[in-house]
């Protein structure tokens, strides 16, 4: 029998190899260029999960610990941002699960059909109608942080990898190590949370625009 | 009385099927066939039509949202963190 081929990981080069490769083989300062480039992102990355900046300070601080500790072990089989945020998205849910014990809920994507067809108006809302910028001000910036802190850690995780870092579905999994499949069943059930929530908002609380 | 000239009403039990992959269908990650049938139903159900305007307008706000820039003291904290572990990992490796 012929022998099985072994094929070795391929190597994947972005704009972080070059850094990496450099910080590796002892460069210490590199560190801090590290540090540099993805402190802004990641605090980011930690306000939309954690909601207060100290405990997305925390987080960054946790994470940078953690790279530094594992940089060593890097081979270059994903992209260095997704193995990254790897590690922020899993100190994320460490800290979570040191502060609260009780079990996240589901969502179900039955709460969150339309309905009773003959109660639902069918019509679209002005806020989803009218010209972005003039929707999108403080205060709805505010109202949608609340939503999104208020998804179940799982889904809120996957909304932000998406739809606020703009990762793709398929890195999305891969830092989440979820399936592909996964990762598209928790965004929607969370876009229709967040949705129900902004639909309250402007149902109950937002002014009405003047004419 | 019905109105003889509206539209019939379409199967509200497909309705429950095709929103489910209502996001696939906005993230553009469906086939052309299931778009079709999706851009069919939503045509023919304005409360999946306004369910869907609402879903997008949703992640446009979404990726929109403001970033907040690090502080200058945080930044500093952060630099001084990852001096203590460079000299933590330097005296590791001298002792």
């Amino acid at each position: 029998m012929p022998p099985t081929p072994t094929s070795k990981p391929k190597r994947i080069e972005d704009r972080d190899s070059p850094l990496i490769r450099s910080i590796q083989a002892g460069d210490a300062d590199g560190f801090y260029a590290l540090v540099r480039r993805y402190q802004q992102p990641l605090f980011n990355f930690g306000l939309r999960m954690c909601g207060h900046a100290a405990d997305a300070e925390d987080m960054v601080q946790d994470t940078f610990l953690n790279v530094f500790r594992y940089l060593q072990d890097f081979r270059f089989e994903s992209q260095f941002k997704n193995w990254l945020y790897r590690i922020a998205a899993s100190t994320c849910i460490k800290r979570r699960r040191r502060s609260q014990y009780a079990p996240e809920p589901e969502l179900s994507l039955d709460d969150f059909l339309p309905g009773d067809e003959n109660a639902v108006a069918g019509e679209t809302p002005p806020w989803a109608r009218e010209p972005l910028e003039r929707v999108l001000d403080q205060e709805l910036a505010e109202k949608l942080q609340e939503a999104i802190v208020a998804l179940p850690e799982k889904y809120r995780l996957v909304l932000v990898l998406r739809d606020l870092e703009g990762f793709s579905t398929e890195a999305a999994a891969q830092i989440l190590n979820l399936t592909p499949t996964n990762v598209k069943v928790r965004l929607h059930r969370a876009r229709l949370f967040v949705r129900d929530q902004l639909k309250d908002y402007f149902r109950h609380d937002r002014p009405a625009p003047a004419a | 009385m019905t109105d003889p000239h509206r539209p019939p009403e379409p199967h509200h039990a497909h309705c429950r099927e095709l929103f489910a992959r209502l996001s696939e269908y906005l993230d553009r990650e469906l086939d052309e066939i299931q778009c079709r049938e999706i851009e069919g139903h939503l045509n023919a159900c304005p409360p999946c039509q306004a369910c869907f305007e609402t879903l997008e307008r949703t992640v446009a706000l979404c990726r929109q949202m403001p970033s907040r820039p690090v502080s200058g003291d945080f930044a500093r904290r952060l630099r001084e963190a990852v001096a203590r572990m460079g000299a933590a990992a330097g005296a590791g490796r001298t002792s």
